[in-house]
């Protein structure tokens, strides 16, 4: 069950951009840890869907953050503190320290981001932006790019079944890869550019290239109280930037 | 085509020269800050105020380009470019989740590069990481290098280099090794050069033998960017090669400036108008017969 929406998908992702801003400007794996549990956690736990965001987060950043405890935990040269020596490679506890408090940082941009996404009501988005005034070609990109993702995964498979049914088998070696790639892209990209022809035309004709302001058919739900508060967060997130990499610099 | 059943504007918008400038002036001074005035390696602790810089440089410095871009294009530019959106995050999702050492996360951005010219396709670029983003961040920081590869490419092929297949590889090459090397400061300050399993691999060599990670993952950056990008631009190219005509002649771009060479000549192209009249070449016959 999709939760109830309290804030305006505009406010809840510039608030998961900020944060991710914070978490860089503060830098300290306390504060990344601290937003974790008490943000992310949460946020999760009461989207509505927690199983498939939680899966999500897991198979984005899972996959990352072994390769980088791998890569920081055995090759850190830097690393003076040797607890294991493999020969070519060493577990050093710098490395160690790093990964981890580069693997928490991912983390919390994952699930900040993801949890923000995946539950994000994609039109009334859209709707606000043009409610807004925001680039009308920017809001078109943007709401025809998310819609096309899943339709251009669930034809890129159809296309595939079709060739594999034809008789494609797709080796090991990299020239049957590539050929395989060829035969399911070339004829999907042209079944999407044919699509992208006729839709040039039905736009034009309805007269997409005029800059007269347009009317979205979705009720406004902005309010003035959230577009306060998008630009505190901003001013504030800006200062609290300011401040903290000028002390960095200074230091 | 159909006529417009809106009266058309009075005031045309206009490419906003300036936000380009801007735009491209921002990425170069945060590479630059992130490689030769940023001193620090980021092994040394995690570069608070690199990685910052490197989101908000390279972030803003995209954000500003599209703004300046996105008034200058025309529709069938526009329509395209969410294909290649599409493209990109549909296909290097999979290159991604597969662990290859290569991304293929360009095939969208070069293919509208090529068809509607090079500002469409560093809009696409950066686009296309920015709403890839919001389901994988950490493609987020990397829009300001794949606005340059879009911009890059659609260069490439304004001189000539899709009207023979043998010149694309070499154009992917030259592209992917300068994307290569934006990319890998950014890799380095926002994720400590985390990614796939195949591309750490690279890294791991390079760091056994004692390279300092920005070192390392601009090495690696060099090899698998070019790499990915002579895959990318070859596939491209073949793409287009089997495209049909009409396909290829509906983008201004491609038709003016012969993109395709001989494959999309007929006699009175090239009228601003866009109106094609005329007989087809082999090669454009040929296009026809695959794309059909």
């Amino acid at each position: 069950m999709p939760r109830r929406r309290i804030y305006n998908p505009l406010t809840e992702l510039l608030a998961a951009a900020l944060l991710v801003v914070l978490v860089l400007v503060v830098n300290r794996w306390e504060f990344s840890l601290a937003v974790l549990v008490l943000v992310v956690v949460p946020a999760v736990l009461l989207s509505g869907r927690p199983r498939q965001i939680g899966l999500a987060i897991v198979l984005v950043a899972g996959p990352l953050l072994v390769s980088s405890l791998l890569l920081h935990g055995l090759f850190y040269p830097e690393g003076r503190e040797v607890l294991l020596d493999l020969g070519v490679a060493r577990v050093t506890a710098e490395g160690l320290a790093f990964a981890a408090g580069m693997g928490l940082r991912m983390g919390v941009f994952t699930g900040v981001l993801l949890s923000t996404a995946m539950t994000l009501d994609i039109p009334d988005l859209l709707a606000t932006m043009t409610h807004r005034g925001w680039n009308r070609k920017l809001v078109f990109i943007v709401g025809s790019a998310v819609g096309l993702i899943p339709h251009v995964s669930l034809r890129a498979r159809r296309i595939s079944r079709a060739q594999q049914a034809r008789g494609l088998v797709v080796g090991r070696g990299p020239v049957s890869r590539f050929r395989a790639l060829l035969t399911v892209t070339t004829p999907l990209v042209i079944g999407l550019l044919v699509d992208a022809s006729e839709r040039t035309r039905m736009l034009e004709a309805r007269g997409f290239s005029s800059s007269a302001p347009r009317t979205s058919y979705l009720p406004d739900t902005d309010s003035r109280g959230q577009r306060l508060a998008r630009r505190a967060m901003v001013a504030a997130v800006g200062l609290v930037s300011v401040i903290r990499l000028a002390a960095a610099m200074a230091a | 085509m159909s006529s417009p059943l809106t009266r058309p504007s009075a005031t045309p918008e206009r490419p906003r020269r300036l936000l380009i400038l801007l735009g491209g002036a921002l990425i170069a001074a945060t590479y630059l800050f992130l490689v030769v005035v940023q001193p620090a390696e980021i092994a040394g602790g995690m570069g608070s105020v690199a990685s910052l810089v490197s989101l908000v440089g390279f972030l803003g410095g995209g954000a500003l380009l599209v703004a300046g871009i996105l008034p200058m294009l025309s529709t069938s530019s526009l329509v395209v470019m969410p294909l290649g959106i599409a493209l990109n995050i549909a296909i290097g999702q999979v290159a991604g989740s597969l662990g290859m050492q290569i991304y293929l996360d360009a095939i969208g951005t070069v293919l509208v590069a090529v068809l509607a010219g090079p500002a469409a396709g560093a809009a696409t670029g950066a686009l296309s990481n920015a709403i890839w983003g919001l389901f994988n961040p950490f493609a987020l920081p990397f829009a300001a290098g794949a606005a340059l590869i879009g911009l890059l490419a659609g260069l490439a092929a304004k001189y000539g280099a899709f009207r023979h297949v043998y010149l694309a590889p070499v154009a992917g090459l030259v592209v992917g090794a300068i994307g290569g090397l934006v990319a890998a400061p950014v890799a380095v300050f926002m994720f400590g050069a985390a990614g796939t399993f195949g591309t750490n691999a690279i890294i791991a060599v390079f760091r056994s033998m004692g390279d300092k990670l920005l070192v390392a993952a601009t090495k690696q950056g060099l090899l698998s960017d070019s790499l990915d990008k002579i895959v990318v631009f070859v596939l491209v190219a073949l793409i287009v090669y089997a495209l049909p005509r009409r396909a290829v002649l509906q983008f201004p771009f491609a038709r003016t400036h012969r993109v395709l060479g001989q494959r999309t000549d007929v006699a009175g192209m090239g009228t601003k108008d866009g109106t094609t009249t005329g007989t087809t070449t082999a090669g454009a016959a040929r296009g026809n017969r695959t794309g059909a």
